[in-house]
């Protein structure tokens, strides 16, 4: 008779101590959050690899603007400045409006929202794992990010920092599907979770009463529990209300505001987290 | 040398900034460098190093650490045994081989995915493994050729 482990090879033995080495690894790492600094190191010393992976499209943008007409340059220019006006008139607007907020909730007795402080910054690069979604953005530690900070756009919420580095950081897109995010309907005040499913274009909110007061169309916005969010950035549209007969639950599906796929400029919300 | 320029040209390779469009198209040039080293070079292979090296892949995917070191592992051991027999075949055969090994390690990628919380859909580790095992041959060459310049530049000192 053959002997049960005469022909283990020295292979055979190193895979299994990789594999045990890469499974405490991955336990570690997904269960404790403890490995956060070595992530941080890899990170940092990966820093020329990137710089280098983004040097040919910086190069075609370059080319690109460079061979733009003159006439065309001048034409953008002068859209843009009307748009400014625009945005000026809008901000004046928006001051009235702060003002007034200010006096309803003093009036209220409400505690007044302050530290709006937003920090523009520019997506370097998406993760190119399918599963993941994952950009990460071009300021870090050094600009006053930190992990837990909403990070927005000009149509609604991206997601949250989760990994900063010293001139970098790591943001959670809400549609990844390890996100859960507290949302309310804007029309009725009906708060949910969402969660991502790892769709771009797809958050979900689950388990509602099947008498709930949802329609397509409806936005949803956060709702500032978990005190992570402030309440009332836009989150998604509605799409679909799913109530399947003899369910007990509704299921309703959702859009991101925001383009999560085409964004370039985000903005982090420094207020959070100081 | 030439294990750090195949490890340098793979880095690049996955930090580069692809169109989000193609994601769902790319290859997964960690497996292609291990499956390089795995098949072509496996006399020469450290699994420390392996795993030592898989860990900024883990953070440039930005997956749990350890996931890639796990599937660098099996494919470099499948094609150590599986080496000597598909090396002198075709390229056509060669990435039949690839995609099949590339399909087992997909498995083992989605059941620690799944386990880690992640909603991963089977059907796009199948076509990104079927990718990778198209872009083999380029690849290959590719590696191929950083191995002789790192001979010749050896053997010129």
């Amino acid at each position: 008779m053959r002997p049960l482990f005469s022909e283990t090879s020295a292979a055979a033995v190193r895979l299994v101590v990789a594999v045990t080495f890469s499974v405490t690894t991955i336990f570690i790492d997904s269960r404790f959050n403890a490995l956060t600094l070595v992530r941080q190191t890899i990170k940092t010393g990966l820093w020329p690899v990137e710089q280098l992976s983004f040097l040919p499209g910086r190069l075609l943008s370059e080319v690109i603007q460079w061979s733009q007409s003159q006439n065309l340059i001048l034409q953008r220019l002068e859209s843009i400045g009307l748009e400014n006006q625009r945005l000026k008139t809008e901000q004046l607007k928006l001051h009235t409006l702060r003002a007034e907020n200010a006096e309803l909730r003093r009036l209220l007795g409400v505690k007044e929202r302050v530290n709006e402080r937003l920090l523009q910054a520019q997506i370097e690069r998406l993760s190119n794992d399918p599963f993941i979604h994952r950009v990460t953005i071009n300021r870090g530690l050094l600009a006053g990010v930190m992990m837990g900070q909403p990070v927005i756009s000009a149509d609604g919420l991206v997601g949250q920092v989760v990994v900063t580095y010293p001139n970098a950081a790591d943001v959670l897109m809400m549609t990844d599907a390890t996100h859960h995010l507290p949302v309310q309907v804007m029309r009725t005040r009906e708060r949910a979770i969402a969660v991502g499913v790892g769709r771009m274009d797809r958050i979900e909110l689950r388990n509602l009463p099947d008498t709930v007061d949802i329609v397509p169309g409806d936005i949803l916005e956060t709702s500032g529990l978990g005190a992570r969010f402030q309440p009332g950035i836009p989150v998604a549209e509605v799409k679909e209300v799913i109530r399947a007969p003899g369910q007990p639950f509704a299921w309703v599906v959702a859009e991101p505001l925001a383009p999560l796929a085409r964004l370039s400029l985000v903005m982090v919300d420094l207020s959070k987290g100081e | 040398m030439t294990f750090g320029l195949t490890w340098l040209l793979t880095l690049l390779l996955i930090a580069f900034p692809y169109p989000s469009f193609l994601s769902l198209a790319l290859p997964h040039f960690g497996y292609l460098f291990v499956t390089w080293w795995g098949l072509m070079r496996n006399h020469q292979l450290s699994m420390t190093l392996l795993l030592v090296s898989s860990l900024p892949v883990d953070v440039l995917y930005g997956t749990a650490l350890g996931l890639h070191g796990l599937i660098f592992a099996s494919i470099a051991y499948a094609l150590t045994l599986l080496g000597p027999s598909i090396r002198q075949v075709n390229w056509l055969r060669q990435s039949t081989v690839i995609f099949v090994v590339l399909m087992i390690a997909s498995a083992v990628s989605y059941w620690v995915r799944t386990l880690t919380g992640q909603a991963p859909e089977f059907h796009i580790l199948v076509f990104q493994a079927f990718s990778s095992a198209l872009f083999w041959s380029p690849l290959c060459w590719l590696y191929d050729l950083l191995a002789q310049f790192t001979q010749d530049s050896e053997a010129q000192r």
